[in-house]
């Protein structure tokens, strides 16, 4: 017999966790949130797709429409007493989402910014930023003036598709996009893209400089581009109806080829320091590019991925880096804040003893502290590069769940930090992606429940149809007219001397 | 004379002012309404009971009816008839029009039906009683005072509930407030007289509102904020910094109503609601100016990282041709107290890209202002050395004002390594200061691609540069990453290194007491090497003493390399 028996392993509170997310969901955020009132589209989903996760469908493996008889299934998990958002709120938060739709494409982040509506009509051109020369130049100059505004914003935008599909009105999936522009956000989408293949985050046009592509260098926006695309774009040929040119993929694949660093890893651009977070991006950019729009949750191997990262085994040992043993910091030196959660073991054959490796933590960067969120950044892009198994998950999860998850429920960003809505958001999709019990399955690439692709997939199809049926009546009635007249110059044409 | 129509009304004021009675049981044979016992001081009393004691003397035999119990069976026959003739008198009164033809038999006998159904004879006993009584007619219009019973008063703001004299002091404070609205009115006038060019009435010359008249319009202002807040509560827009600025009365502000289903609503603070407010209004109006800078400063001060925020002011500083190095002097100061923002850097990317085209033909200015860049980054990532924002816009200046053979630069960060060896962002600027720098490197070759131009004598200094550092923190993996970074850029084979590496693992596979590692970067570089030169039996050796002993972590990844020795891509 030891004397000292294996802690057992955590489990994960749900409850606790809901009850966290119920009171983000039901009062206004506290004051220190002021910082991202520019971001209010992006904590929205981190709300939304938190209870998602935290409350997955009874029957989350097969999809409700191929599954006649529920009886007949296998006994089900008892269901929640009180979905924590009843099905008739969802019309009305899908509405707040749309609210923020630009009428140049895309959303905008905060409904801070947004002017009402009724006082100024459909048009949004009267917000600062040039109308396309004449003062009175009709919608199009209109439309050109709200995007001139630069309000639409990229993260808002993807973060918007996603909060809608999360709210689809159960049964009828298919119609989560409904109002949704899709040519013009993937037009204004286009206009995104910089010569050298990168993406900005915004689109404006500045007095005496022009238009001008906002956000500087950020593997963010390659992803949040591939992720738009993927899911407004759909199959649609050139010269079909509903068709909208598409943005240089080859050059975004090229430009995030190029930013891989000197040490595997991936940063802004190659002049850069390597981010975990820039390296799942880079990694999901990729995948995107060539993810299959039907099925897609269903393995399948990125060509694009794999032509796109010149040094695969130099990347997963950057990735493989990230994890580091996390040891308690002593209460008695810790002169250096900055590492007090990173530190070293006085000699390497320290860290054989059996006591140290119960916890392991990821840091975005080389020698740089724990944080919760880079469990899921480099937890999520390893298994976006198949290699789960790359990561100690057994440590990292009791990482997350003995030093990071807060006593009212949720994750904070460092050990003993109070919860915030990103890492607590992060800190479960980072468990659901490693298959946690009790938890929806998560798409590692595209971060929200399996399920809720199936709705994008349905959301997309619905769209595309539409606009193809759009195409087609106005085809068709061009035709009919043409009919009509069975080829003769109609009368009016002749008397007005035609 | 009693059939005059309107013969108590005099009375019936006096009715209300009379003082404090005793109650009597029978008015009619006291003649005298009663009153509620003493009314309690100014002190204790609330207005409300003051206004409900005032409406019960106006109004005696309702008083008495209501506390006998409401049965008109419970007065005196005198009190009855008297009631009775209240009622009708007070209901004539109502009607001026025609209890003024009453006097005509047919016009009173109509009115008298209409009113209690009775005859003229009715009438003229009920006006009697009334003027005998000197019952109060139309002291309180008795329909509203009902309802306002039900309602508890109809005091709003809970000034019913006042004492009196706490009353009374409010009552004040709002006749100050509305002369100083009325002083604040003038101003206003004034100032739309001067911008229309009109002349003093009196002297004939221009009209010009002052500085002075200014500032005690913005005093003003504040004091009417102040008292509004106090007596009606606050309210975005109403009372704030802006709307109490004259500066800032032609613009109307657009405050933002949350709808219901509105997600991560954020509890605004007042100031900044305000500010967001006006910005929605100036921002609409396409207004670029003066003032609209010092918005964007006041909301950027309450909250930096609000990217349209930033734009708006970009947009207001080219439109407005602000010098770009006061703009930047300015960001420093925002920089400094705003650490951890980015939008920040992404404006002085904008403001550089546009201003290095103005000073690109001028070495001097050009040197001057890397100089003084580089100063303030210095600064800055003194107190935060792993800034990534900062890091990010040091790299692109380093391009942009082509400063890679800059010995300064490079001199700063061998600086910042010395002083901390674990700064991966100093060692990743160093890498791509030396190695994209375009006196020796081909244009387009990527980070992780070996690049023949690179001369023998730059790799040999790197080399042995990461060497010294490695040294120093053997488990430091900065320096690895480096040092092999190096080699691939130099095209040169891992093994070069070998003897220098080999140095940190000793007594590989010789048993537990033998074999010791200083660091595991070490191995891990040392299995690669045995693997290049086609040892795969080593490489297996120290790829399994990784995962068994020395990173047992990384054991999935240690692995998942062995099978790549076994069979390589």
């Amino acid at each position: 017999m030891t004397d000292a028996p294996e802690p057992a392993e955590p489990s994960l509170d749900i409850d606790r966790h809901l009850k966290y997310w119920r009171m983000c969901l039901q009062a206004p955020l506290p004051i220190h949130y002021l910082s991202n009132d520019g971001n209010r589209m992006a904590l929205a989903y981190f709300i939304i797709n938190s209870i998602a996760i935290l409350t997955p469908p009874p029957l989350s493996a097969s999809s409700s429409s191929s599954s006649p008889n529920p009886e007949q299934q296998q006994p089900t998990p008892p269901r929640r007493k009180q979905p924590l958002i009843p099905p008739e709120d969802r019309p009305r938060l899908r509405q707040w989402v749309l609210s923020h739709q630009q009428p140049g494409g895309g959303f905008a982040s905060t409904p801070t910014l947004l002017f009402p509506a009724a006082e100024k009509g459909p048009s949004s051109a009267g917000w600062e930023g040039e109308t396309g020369g004449a003062e009175e130049g009709g919608e199009e100059d209109d439309r050109e003036g709200a995007c001139a505004a630069g309000l639409a914003n990229l993260a808002a935008t993807l973060f918007a598709l996603q909060l809608l599909a999360l709210l689809a009105d159960e049964g009828d999936e298919a119609g989560a996009f409904a109002g949704v522009d899709r040519a013009r956000t993937l037009r204004w989408l286009r206009r995104l893209q910089r010569d050298d293949g990168s993406f900005g985050e915004v689109l404006k046009r500045l007095p005496r400089v022009g238009w001008f592509i906002g956000g500087g260098y950020d593997m963010r926006y390659c992803y949040l581009a591939a992720s738009i695309r993927w899911m407004l774009r759909g199959d649609v040929r050139e010269g079909e109806p509903g068709w909208v040119g598409d943005f240089d993929t080859e050059g975004l694949a090229r430009y995030i080829s190029r930013s891989q660093t000197y040490d595997g890893g991936f940063a802004g651009s190659s002049a850069e320091e390597p981010h975990a977070g820039y390296a799942y991006c880079a990694i999901g950019a990729l995948s995107l590019l060539d993810r299959p729009l039907h099925n897609s949750t269903a393995a399948y191997s990125s060509a694009v991925l794999h032509s796109g990262i010149r040094d695969v085994p130099g990347l997963l040992h950057w990735l493989a880096s990230r994890q580091f043993i996390y040891l308690e910091p002593s209460t008695v030196d810790d002169e250096e804040e900055e590492e007090d959660n990173f530190l070293l073991p006085q000699s390497l054959a320290d860290l054989t003893l059996s006591e140290n490796g119960r916890h392991v933590a990821c840091n975005g960067r080389c020698n740089k502290v724990a944080d919760t969120c880079y469990t899921w950044w480099v937890g999520a892009a390893l298994a976006n590069l198949g290699h789960r198994d790359l990561l100690d998950w057994t440590s990292s999860r009791r990482f997350l769940l003995e030093k990071m998850a807060h006593r009212i429920g949720g994750f904070g960003k460092h050990p003993g930090d109070p919860p915030d809505v990103y890492h607590a958001c992060f800190g479960l999709t980072a468990l659901a992606v490693m298959g946690e019990p009790g938890l929806s399955e998560v798409d590692s690439a595209l971060a929200v429940p399996v399920s809720t692709v199936r709705v994008i997939e349905k959301a997309r199809a619905a769209l595309v149809e539409r606009a193809r049926d759009e195409r087609r009546s106005l085809v068709t009635g061009a035709l009919e007219m043409g009919l009509a007249m069975r080829g003769e110059k109609p009368s009016w044409l002749s008397a007005v001397g035609g | 004379m009693p059939s005059k129509g309107k013969p108590a009304k005099s009375r019936a004021s006096e009715a209300s002012k009379s003082s404090p009675q005793p109650t009597t049981t029978t008015i009619a044979s006291a003649t005298q309404p009663p009153l509620p016992p003493t009314p309690p001081s100014d002190d204790t009393q609330t207005v409300s009971d003051r206004a409900k004691s005032r409406s019960a003397a106006a109004r005696p035999l309702d008083t008495l009816l209501h506390q006998k119990g409401g049965a008109l069976s419970a007065l005196s026959r005198q009190d009855q008839s008297a009631w009775l003739a209240a009622r009708i008198a007070s209901r004539l009164a109502k009607r001026p029009a025609l209890a003024a033809s009453a006097t005509t038999t047919g016009g009173g006998a109509a009115v008298a039906r209409l009113s209690c159904g009775g005859g003229p004879k009715t009438l003229k006993e009920a006006w009697k009683a009334v003027n005998e009584l000197s019952l109060p007619l139309r002291a309180v219009d008795s329909t509203s005072a009902a309802a306002a019973r039900k309602r508890g008063y109809c005091y709003r703001n809970g000034e019913g509930d006042l004492r009196v004299k706490e009353f009374e002091a409010r009552w004040e404070k709002k006749l100050v407030l509305s002369c100083l609205a009325v002083e604040s009115r003038c101003f206003r006038d004034r100032r739309e007289r001067e911008r229309r060019g009109d002349r003093e009435e009196k002297t004939g010359e221009q009209v010009v509102v002052t500085e002075h008249e200014v500032f005690e319009e913005t005093r003003r202002r504040r004091e009417m904020a102040a008292l509004r807040r106090e007596l009606y509560g606050g309210g975005v827009g109403k009372d704030g910094k802006l709307a109490t600025d004259p500066e800032w009365d032609d613009v109307e502000p657009v405050v933002l109503e949350e709808p219901e289903g509105a997600l991560a609503a954020i509890a605004y603070p007042a100031d900044y609601a305000e500010a967001m407010a006006y910005l929605r209004a100036v921002m609409q109006a396409k207004e670029y100016s003066e003032r609209c800078l010092r918005l964007t400063e006041h909301i950027i001060n309450m909250n930096p990282s609000h990217y349209t925020v930033w734009l708006y002011r970009a947009a207001n500083v080219f439109a407005l041709k602000v010098s770009i190095p006061d703009e930047i002097a300015w960001l420093n100061r925002v920089a400094l107290s705003n650490l951890k923002n980015y939008q920040i850097w992404h404006h002085r990317h904008l403001l550089v890209e546009n201003y290095f085209p103005t000073i690109a033909s001028d070495p001097a200015t050009l040197s001057t202002f890397a100089a003084a860049e580089r100063s303030f980054l210095q600064q800055i990532l003194s107190q935060d050395t792993k800034n990534y924002h900062v890091w990010s816009y040091r790299s692109y200046l380093v391009g942009k004002l082509n400063l890679f053979g800059d010995a300064d630069e490079l001199a700063a960060i061998e600086a910042m390594i010395d002083d901390d060896v674990r700064n991966n962002s100093a060692w990743s600027h160093r890498f791509f200061l030396v190695f994209s720098n375009p006196a020796h490197a081909s244009p387009g070759f990527a980070a992780t691609e070996a690049d023949p131009k690179v001369p023998a004598a730059v790799v040999d200094r790197e080399v042995e540069y990461a060497e010294e550092k490695i040294r120093l923190a053997p488990q430091n993996q900065s320096g690895w990453n480096y040092l092999r970074g190096v080699l691939v850029k130099g095209g040169r084979k891992l093994g070069s290194v070998g003897e220098f590496v080999v140095g940190f693992v000793k007594g590989l596979g010789e048993g537990e007491e033998a074999e010791d590692v200083m660091s595991t970067h070490a191995l891990d570089l040392l299995a690669e090497i045995y693997a290049e030169k086609g040892d795969k039996e080593k490489a297996d050796l120290s790829l399994t003493r990784l995962g068994q002993k020395w990173d047992r972590i990384r054991v999935g990844y240690w692995e998942w390399r062995k099978k790549c020795v076994e069979a390589p891509a």
